[in-house]
């Protein structure tokens, strides 16, 4: 009986000793699951959608900044009349010029080819050419000097990566491309403190920037929900959902008021 | 029934079942030894093999990776057309190189077969030249002679290889054999260089492949892998120990770290989750600090000798004195070593520890070695004057004795002695008078350096309102949140009591009348002129500008518009100034008895009783900003409408005027200890009042105070030296928790309001603070140009020299993170970078601007070198040494060398010039566009420095750096990159040049640097000439305004 006793306790301790050898424990494994980009589908002509619109301004307009020129004549010579900033360019028909119109979200997963040809801005009587543009991320942007002056050519980004170089007349044309998406990209000439340009730069060739009547069209794109967002160099931005339909033809109308 | 026998207790009772149980304890206890010798009490066995195993799979699965990656690489194009160019270089001389190998080899076997005959011939003719110069006479010398000649003209017959593989029998005499033998090997030399020579491009073809495969695999190579992934699997399982001997130190640490040191980056995920196997986090501090130069602990502190467990090596054990440091304070560890570093690379814990001491006014109370300590050298130095003058007197009287001594002297001899001494007493004296003249000097600048935490209180009456005073005192955190004002545990009557103290002892004075200004161009000033780089506005998530200086939100409420007005003026104009020596303020009447105006500034710091410093400045680091009037009344309106309450909104103090408060007060102030930050009429000289906090790390914790806390602080885990600081910290008052203390025995330490953060920096700060346990030689107490930097950071911090301007690579100033600056165009309003300013300035010019940043004696309402700035670098009133200081620091941050000598710039010739002149005027560089020329019209667009200011202030080389890449050592700046390009070995300009370059060969930069340099305000005007004239007569514009003004 006691023995019997003995032996269990004995064992037990065995047991335990055991346990205590084998202690090293095993930590488990880790299972990090990498989630993986959904591939990108290739878009439908037949379904693709499209939308257009434009972008209007209500209350009153502010008065337009002139530019003074005079210090550069090479570049006051190549304007008839007097220049004014672009920061606010208000149409004949109360809609605005320079928005930059692009859809803000809807579009993530997929993946678009980037467009093998240029984006173009000209200096041209010290003005940038056009003031907006936009451009996809790792497309080419070609800035050419078309004045008898120096430029420099200098992009302040927030995201993507800064530099300033010169641009002599007649020098070859500098050309840059941007690595990460962004809205929008100052670029400024130091040299001539009004000239003033922005870059949009997008994952994707859905955008497009209001000219003279003010309006903007948005095509060949996936059915599906979307924000669309509007910026303006003065006015600030705004954005708006929406969803479009295989095939549908969607007019919205943006309005933007004067901030404060 | 058989009967029951006797029991027999020998043969009844068996011992049997007893025996065994010991025995298998026994057995069992010897196994539990055995194992708990080799196991249990080391568990680092076990780590190590855990380690080995896990670190193991690691290095496969990095190897496959970087087995792929380096394929990758010799796949890649680039990686082939090496390769095959250092194959083709190898076939093409692939001939000749087998050819000159065969040639060698014969060589090799004819030398071989010679070379033994020659030695052992020579052998021979060496031992009869040795028994000529040793024999005796000159027959037997002669003898030898003839044997040495039969000898050499003996003929030696070898068999020497031919190529065929046979051999040709050949004899020579001794000469024949040395010149054979010398000719072979001139021959294998001369081959050997060929293919050397031959070989030569494609051996650079190899290491250029190599190099590429090495520049472009990132991370180790499989070679390397493989190397480490052999060693890790043999090595034995043993205690891996650094013994530093001159510090006496064995840190066993590496027994469990064992990923500490290893070159493959593992991190604990690596290792499935085990931290204790993941390479030291900061690879760059731990190359500072090898290991095995500087162990582990005098860092991290622990146990370093202990490895039975976990616990015992860390050190966190009741009788351990050093406890490992937990990651939140893991940088005290600096501060034994960095005591004298107030910023410190890779600590920037324990540096906002500093600074929060030095801030918050921790320092008003306590004493602490090495920080801001004027006021105690400026005690020494008065005591020292006070000697030189005692011993000044003594000299004369002791000179005027031996004079009148040698008058009566016995013997001429005599009398020229004592003249000749009195002569030596005089001149000793007069030197004498030279040190005294510096300990003045030195004394008022020491008068300069001293400043206070807190505003003078002398100035209250004119410049507060007197009912905020009690609600201030009540509780500040409740007024201004982020203020540095600690909270004083106070009732009512103390309240009343200070402030009627206060109140009665201040100065009585009426300030002149201010108009009000504009508060709209104010708040623009204030958000423009650098105001935002210390002081902020807005309150809680609205809070924008710096936190250096108070928020000033609520600053209407508490002040006087025409104090205000004076005080952003000018923040150290006081109303009286103080006197150490008779220890008061003098006023108008002290001035008035010697028939002097009542003046006193810098210049005229002097007392007019009796000669010593005075104290002309208020004691704040707050600067002038060498505002005009009319910008100071508006940024002071501004600042007079930022309130949330009229100032008569406040409760009337009426017993601000009570006198019989006034003893009770002033008791009250000096048991508070409100002098240690406060300047306070009659406590100009009064101590501090905590308990000094050099060594507070190292003290016997038997000596921190727990009180009553001491068993729940036990329970609780904290009873430690952390423990204490953090709880103190948070709330000085909890040690009186449960004592029964009249309110003066209670522990006086006000609430600094900190948040956790601020709390762990201190008590970082606070756990280094300790009597340094390793050896002199560790400590960092250069005596070279880091010294220079180490001082430098002192004054640099003190005057927030980084509110503005970037100093260190990767810490933005305030101002660049301001909502305003980033914008694209106020981006450009930043004052300039200061990385690398060592390089860029001349010293001598820094120490002129850093006295006088207008750089100008009249023209004080502006900045110096940039005009166009609207931000303004403030005179801050340096004191000589602390210039100095910042001037030795810029240049030591940058590697250079002090005193400065200017390197010689060469004069431009004639033609140098007109190119220069050409180039600087040609519309492909419009210099003079962006740069500042002086001109009023013109500078309102310029965005650079007046080319005149260069010639002292720039140095050439990183000038021309400067020219060829701006960005690089000022990213953002408006300069653009790119002006020039390389061309061969010289830099030219990339725009289009003038055709009269075609005929000059030097270098574009260089060129303008040195026209640059030597440029003089004669020949800017002649650029602004030329340009003027080369725009056409109807669009003058810019250039015939820039004429007009010279």
């Amino acid at each position: 009986m006691n023995l019997r006793n003995i032996a269990a306790f004995a064992s037990l301790f065995l047991l335990l000793l055991v346990i205590g050898c084998g202690s090293a424990e095993q930590p488990a494994e880790e299972t990090a699951a990498t989630e993986a980009a959904p591939a990108a589908e290739p878009i439908d002509p037949a379904t693709a959608a499209t939308i257009s619109g434009k972008v209007s301004f209500e209350g009153t307009a502010p008065r337009r900044r002139r530019i003074r020129m005079d210090a550069e004549v090479a570049c006051a010579q190549m304007h008839s009349g007097p220049v004014y900033s672009e920061n606010f360019v208000l149409n004949d028909n109360g809609t605005l010029r320079n928005a930059f119109v692009y859809v803000k979200s809807g579009l993530e997963g997929r993946s678009f080819p980037t467009p093998p040809d240029a984006v173009v801005l000209d200096q041209k009587g010290c003005m940038y050419t056009p003031h907006v543009v936009g451009a996809m991320v790792g497309q080419t942007v070609r800035v050419l000097n078309s004045d008898q002056t120096t430029h420099n050519v200098h992009p302040v980004p927030k995201n993507n990566r800064e530099w300033n170089r010169s641009q002599a007349p007649g020098a070859n044309a500098i050309e840059a491309t941007f690595a990460r998406d962004e809205i929008m990209i100052p670029v400024k000439c130091n040299v001539h403190p009004w000239m003033k340009s922005y870059i949009g730069v997008l994952k994707h060739p859905y955008f497009a920037v209001t000219g003279e009547d003010g309006t903007f069209e948005i095509g060949n794109l996936p059915p599906g929900d979307y924000t669309l967002g509007v910026w303006h160099e003065s006015l600030g931005s705004s954005e708006m959902q929406i969803s479009v339909a295989a095939q549908e033809s969607k007019t919205v109308d943006f309005v933007l008021e004067k901030a404060g | 029934m058989p009967p029951q026998p006797n029991h027999d207790p020998i043969t009844g009772r068996s011992m049997s079942g007893p025996i065994l149980l010991v025995t298998i304890l026994l057995v069992l206890s010897t196994f539990w030894a055995l194992y708990d010798e080799f196991f249990g009490t080391r568990p680092w066995k076990a780590y190590q093999a855990r380690f080995a195993s896990k670190y193991s799979r690691l290095l496969q699965e990095k190897l496959g990776e970087q087995k792929k990656a380096e394929e990758d690489v010799r796949n890649s194009t680039a990686f082939q057309r090496i390769e095959q160019q250092t194959r083709e270089a190898e076939e093409a001389v692939a001939p000749q190189v087998s050819e000159i190998d065969r040639e060698v080899r014969d060589l090799d076997r004819r030398i071989t077969v010679l070379r033994d005959a020659f030695q052992i011939a020579r052998g021979e003719v060496t031992a009869l030249i040795y028994q000529v110069e040793v024999a005796s006479s000159e027959r037997a010398k002669e003898k030898f002679r003839a044997q040495v000649e039969q000898v050499r003209q003996r003929l030696v017959e070898v068999e020497l290889p031919v190529p065929d593989g046979t051999t040709e029998n050949r004899s020579y005499i001794y000469d024949e054999l040395e010149s054979e033998y010398d000719r072979l090997k001139e021959r294998k030399a001369e081959l050997i260089a060929q293919r050397v020579r031959l070989l030569e491009s494609a051996n650079q073809l190899r290491a250029q492949r190599d190099t590429y495969l090495k520049d472009n695999l990132v991370g180790l190579s499989p070679l390397a892998l493989e190397g480490i992934l052999r060693r890790t699997k043999e090595a034995p399982i043993k205690i891996r120990q650094i013994h530093v001997k001159e510090a006496d130190l064995v840190e066993r640490c590496e027994s469990c770290h064992l990923g500490t040191r290893e070159p493959l980056l593992i991190t604990a995920a690596d290792m499935g989750g085990e931290r204790v196997f993941a390479s030291h986090p900061n690879g760059e501090l731990l190359a500072l600090h090898d290991p095995e130069r500087f162990g582990c602990s005098p860092c991290h502190n622990g146990n370093g000798r202990a490895t039975a467990s976990v616990v015992k090596g860390h050190g966190r054990h009741k009788y351990w004195l050093w406890p490992l440091y937990h990651p939140e304070n893991v940088e005290a560890g600096c501060q034994q070593c960095h005591v004298s570093d107030f910023v410190l690379d890779h600590a920037e814990t324990l540096n906002r520890g500093k600074e929060l001491f030095r801030l918050r006014g921790c320092i008003g109370c306590h004493r602490y070695e090495g920080f801001d300590n004027q006021n105690e050298v400026l005690v020494s130095v008065q005591k020292q004057l006070q000697q030189l003058a005692d011993r000044r007197k003594d000299s004369e009287i002791e000179a005027e004795r031996s004079i009148q001594a040698g008058d009566r002297a016995e013997t001429n001899q005599e009398a020229q002695r004592l003249y000749q001494h009195a002569e030596n007493l005089r001149v000793r004296a007069s030197n004498l008078d030279a040190q005294t003249d510096q300990l003045q000097r030195r004394s008022g600048n020491l008068l300069r350096e001293i400043k206070q935490v807190g505003p003078s209180l002398k100035e209250i009456r004119v410049k507060l309102q007197p009912g905020w005073i009690p609600v201030w005192l009540t509780d500040p955190h409740e007024w201004r949140p982020t203020t540095k004002m600690p909270r004083f545990r106070l009732q009512d009557d103390e309240v009343q009591a200070i402030s009627a103290f206060l109140w009665q002892n201040a100065i009585q004075a009426r300030l002149p009348r201010q108009p009000r200004g504009n508060a709209v161009r104010g708040k623009e000033l204030f958000e423009t002129r650098g105001c935002t780089a210390c002081h902020s506005m807005g309150e809680g998530e609205n809070q924008v500008g710096g936190t250096f200086a108070a928020n000033l939100s609520r600053v209407g409420e508490k002040v006087n518009y025409d104090y205000l007005v004076r005080w952003i003026h000018n923040p150290r104009e006081r109303t009286r100034p103080y006197c150490p020596f008779e220890k008061r303020d003098l006023t108008p009447a002290d001035y008035a008895k010697h028939g002097l105006p009542f003046e006193f500034d810098l210049d005229h710091a002097t007392c007019p009783n009796d000669g010593h410093q005075l104290q002309v400045q208020q004691m704040t680091v707050m600067p002038s900003l060498r505002l005009t009037w009319q910008d100071t009344r508006d940024i002071a309106t501004y600042l007079i409408t930022q309130r949330r309450q009229g100032a008569n909104d406040y409760a009337a103090a009426d017993f601000l005027e009570d006198n019989s408060l006034f003893e009770t007060g002033k008791s009250l102030v000096r048991h508070y200890g409100c002098a240690g930050c406060h300047e306070i009429a009659g406590f100009e000289q009064e101590g501090r009042i905590g308990t000094e906090l050099t060594l507070e790390g190292s003290k016997p914790i038997e000596r921190l105070d727990f009180a009553l806390l001491t068993h729940e602080a036990e329970r609780e885990g904290w009873y430690n030296h952390k423990g204490f600081f953090e709880h103190k910290l948070a709330d000085p008052a909890v040690y009186d928790q449960g004592k029964v203390r009249k309110p003066e025995e209670r522990l006086r330490m006000p609430k600094p309001n900190l948040a956790p953060d601020d709390i762990d920096a201190l008590t970082t700060f606070l756990l280094g603070s300790v009597n340094p346990t390793v050896p002199e030689q560790f400590r960092y107490n250069p005596d070279d140009r880091r010294k220079d930097i180490q001082e430098g950071w002192w004054v640099v911090t003190k005057y927030n020299c980084m509110g503005c301007h970037q100093i260190r690579i990767g810490k933005p100033s305030v101002l660049m993170t301001l909502p305003r600056y980033q914008d694209p165009d106020w981006r450009e309003q930043l004052p300039p970078n200061l990385i690398g300013a060592g390089a860029r300035l001349n010293p001598d010019w820094l120490a002129q601007f850093l006295a006088n940043p207008a750089l100008s004696e009249s023209n004080l309402n502006r900045n110096g070198v940039r005009t166009y700035l609207q931000a303004r670098m403030p005179t801050f009133n340096f004191s000589p040494g602390e210039i100095r200081k910042l001037v030795r620091f810029f240049q030591a941050l940058s590697s250079q060398p002090l005193p400065y000598v200017p390197p010689k710039i060469e004069p431009l010739s004639d033609q140098e010039r007109t190119l220069a002149r050409q180039l600087f005027t040609h519309p492909a560089a419009p210099c003079l566009r962006c740069h500042a020329t002086g001109d009023a019209v013109h500078d309102r667009t310029a965005n650079a420095p007046n080319f005149l200011t260069a010639p002292e202030r720039l140095k050439p080389d990183w000038t021309r750096r400067w020219l060829l890449d701006p960005a690089r050592i000022s990213p953002g700046t408006a300069m653009p990159s790119g002006l020039f390009r390389q061309e061969g070995e010289r830099w030219v300009f990339a725009g289009p040049l003038p055709p009269t370059f075609r005929n000059y060969s030097g270098d574009h930069a260089n060129l303008l640097v040195r026209y640059m340099l030597q440029i003089t305000p004669a020949e800017q005007r002649l650029l602004l000439s030329r340009m003027a004239r080369a725009s056409s007569p109807s669009t003058v514009g810019l250039a015939a305004n820039l004429l007009k003004s010279h």
